[in-house]
């Protein structure tokens, strides 16, 4: 029973929530992790109340699998790491590159001097949760160390001697049973969209918005970080899309993006919210009677806006038809958020190579053969809930595979 | 055209008459990008978005007798933000064609009868015509630089050959200048013909796909007689 290992690859919501399901059946579990914090991208998901009432957006549900997975003692985390290469002759076995951490876990207390002292902007990240040991990592494309040796002030003024710059990276071998490709999706990168996404200040993805809320409770301008009047959001931004071959509906955009709406209402009630969209995409039981009370306090636009122009003072201009009477309006705000959708993952290639499986049509990767099994949103779009329980569902087929029985739907 | 407040029971049209209109009016999702990014839409309540609705529909008369494609420029922007691909500038030119020609509006149905009864838009004579190149030709040579330059009319054997919108010989005869002036300072060996000389095929925007083929045939029947191999076609 005990002796049983599996291979994780991904620390995102799929990835915690399964091997917290697999490491209570008492399976051990090897979690990898690419980059140096756990959560992926859920984890800089803020809590969507209002008034105090659950608006079940399962924010908080990340940041409880990373808490069970990261004390539990049946899972090891390996952060900064990723498969070289693998082979299989009955177990598997992989060869794990992990980068330098930099900052000794063991020794790190959290203390956040480092981010303090560093004269580099964005050479320290921060994680989003105090979960995440050590809640800081050393971001080699930015720090100074790494460029030319110049500045050593964070190891030198750790007071618990956790920073060594000159750590290397290191090789694992890790011995499994089944393997788990847990390893999400990519938002979609909105840049070719006429919005002006990466050249206007004041244009950011409903991922930017989630992150903004979470660190500090408000939405600002990115331009001025002043609080904005008026806020567009423009729904199914690569979602839906022929061109892109994209046909899917990413699922999750429209209760992410009505949830935050109605958060910044209640928290900035002086905000005005148009939203532009197609159809609005039902999320839950709870939907009709959310959907009701948005609808009082945000414009609802049935139509997806044309051009985005920056004005002089980094206002925008955006350009869509009113569906009424059939006019285009143009019409003035100070900040847009975009929707972006649910896209297969880069690392797919990757995987579909070293696990020689090929990803569907639309380019999501889904098996559950010959012990390599995938969870969550690298099977294509899903909501943080459904997230966890498909990861819920397929920790048993692993732990079901893992004990030589027969996998049956 | 439909106004919102008629209803239509949905049951009684049939969705699949425009089927064989080679278009992917099928998969609109409805977002109304292309309504959003038309410059033309508002205009006496043109939406593009409600008309490829329409379409899909199966409302064929309704399209054909409505004012609306008419109104669009065929610039293209919709279909360029079209996230399904959907042809609307093609589908446009198609609910055109299927017009009775008499009732082809005004300036576009009289112009191209004229075209194809006389060559050009303008019914403009040959020697009209020859009169004018020549007279804006001595013009240009006034000019310090351009001293003795003629404008070579049915040159055989020339490099290019150029047709002429016919705006050019009409009210704007100083644009003719330019592309004038570009040929000489290149030494490009260039000419034009005194007859079928019009560049602009009203066919193209009135879905008329028979004039258009009648109109570029004068042309390469131009080109074959003064065995000109490169044609300029700035329309």
């Amino acid at each position: 029973m005990g002796d049983k290992n599996v291979l994780v690859i991904g620390g995102g919501t799929a990835g915690l929530s399964a091997a917290v399901e697999l490491a209570n059946l008492g399976v051990h579990v090897e979690l990898i992790e690419k980059s140096k914090f756990l959560g992926g991208h859920a984890i800089g998901y803020t809590c969507k109340a209002i008034e105090n009432t659950c608006v079940k957006c399962g924010a908080c549900m990340v940041e409880e699998k990373l808490q069970s997975a990261v004390f539990h003692p049946n899972i090891n985390v390996l952060a900064a790491s990723q498969v070289q290469n693998i082979s299989q002759n009955n177990r598997f076995s992989a060869n794990i590159r992990q980068e330098s951490l930099v900052i000794d876990p063991e020794k790190c207390t959290n203390c956040g001097l480092c981010l303090n002292r560093c004269p580099m902007e964005g050479a320290i990240l921060q994680g989003f949760s105090k979960n995440n040991h050590p809640f800081y990592a050393v971001n080699i494309k930015k720090c100074l160390y790494f460029k030319d040796r110049s500045c050593t002030i964070c190891r030198d003024e750790c007071p618990e001697t956790a920073i060594d710059l000159d750590k290397k990276a290191s090789e694992h071998t890790i011995e499994a049973d089944a393997v788990l490709i847990a390893i999400g999706f990519q938002p979609f990168n909105p840049k070719d969209k006429p919005y002006g996404y990466g050249r206007f200040n004041n244009v950011v993805t409903g991922l930017d918005l989630e992150r903004m809320l979470k660190q500090s409770g408000r939405v600002k301008k990115p331009s001025d970080n002043k609080l904005p009047q008026k806020i567009a959001f423009i729904q199914c931004v690569g979602s839906r899309d022929a061109k892109l071959n994209h046909l899917w509906c990413s699922k999750v955009c429209c209760g992410s993006a009505l949830r935050m709406a109605r958060l910044i209402k209640e928290r900035q009630p002086k905000t005005e919210i148009a939203f532009f969209y197609m159809d609005v995409q039902t999320f839950g039981k709870d939907f009709e009677p959310f959907y009701r009370e948005a609808q009082k306090d945000i414009r609802m636009i049935r139509a997806i806006p044309g051009d985005i122009y920056e004005m002089d003072d980094r206002r925008l201009k955006i350009n869509f038809v009113n569906n009424s009477t059939h006019e285009t309006k143009e019409e003035i705000v100070d900040l847009v958020v975009l929707s972006v959708g649910i896209t297969p993952v880069e690392d797919i290639g990757t995987m579909s190579r070293i696990f020689k499986i090929g990803p569907d049509e639309s380019g999501f990767l889904r098996t559950d053969h010959n012990g390599v099994f995938t969870a969550g949103t690298v099977q294509g779009p899903m909501s943080i809930p459904e997230t966890i329980a498909n990861s819920g569902s397929v920790a048993w087929k692993i732990k079901k595979y893992i004990d030589g029985l027969t996998i049956d739907d | 055209m439909i106004s919102s407040s008629e209803i239509i029971d949905m049951d009684q049209l049939d969705h699949t008459r425009c089927r064989n209109w080679p278009f992917l009016q099928d998969f609109c999702v409805t977002c109304g990008m292309c309504a959003s990014s038309c410059p033309a839409s508002g205009i006496d309540g043109f939406d593009p978005r409600m008309l490829v609705r329409m379409v899909s529909l199966g409302l064929a008369e309704e399209v054909i007798d409505a004012r609306w494609p008419w109104i669009c420029t065929m610039c293209g922007k919709c279909e360029n933000v079209c996230p399904m691909q959907i042809d609307i500038a093609d589908l446009i030119r198609k609910i055109r064609s299927k017009r009775e020609r008499e009732k082809v509006p005004g300036i576009l149905h009289k112009g191209l009868v004229a075209a194809l009864e006389t060559g050009n838009n303008l019914r403009l004579p040959k020697d009209d015509f020859i009169f004018i190149i020549e007279d804006v030709a001595e013009e240009v040579a006034e000019e310090p630089g351009f001293e003795g330059f003629k404008a070579p009319i049915d040159k055989k054997g020339a490099n290019i050959l150029t047709t002429i919108h016919n705006k050019l010989v009409n009210t704007h005869t100083e644009d003719l200048k330019h592309w004038w002036k570009i040929f000489h300072a290149a030494k490009e060996d260039w000419t034009v013909t005194s007859e079928n000389w019009e560049g602009t095929s009203w066919g193209y925007f009135t879905g008329d796909d028979d004039a258009m083929k009648i109109m570029a045939g004068r042309i390469v029947e131009q080109m074959e007689k003064l065995e000109v191999k490169t044609l300029l076609w700035p329309e």
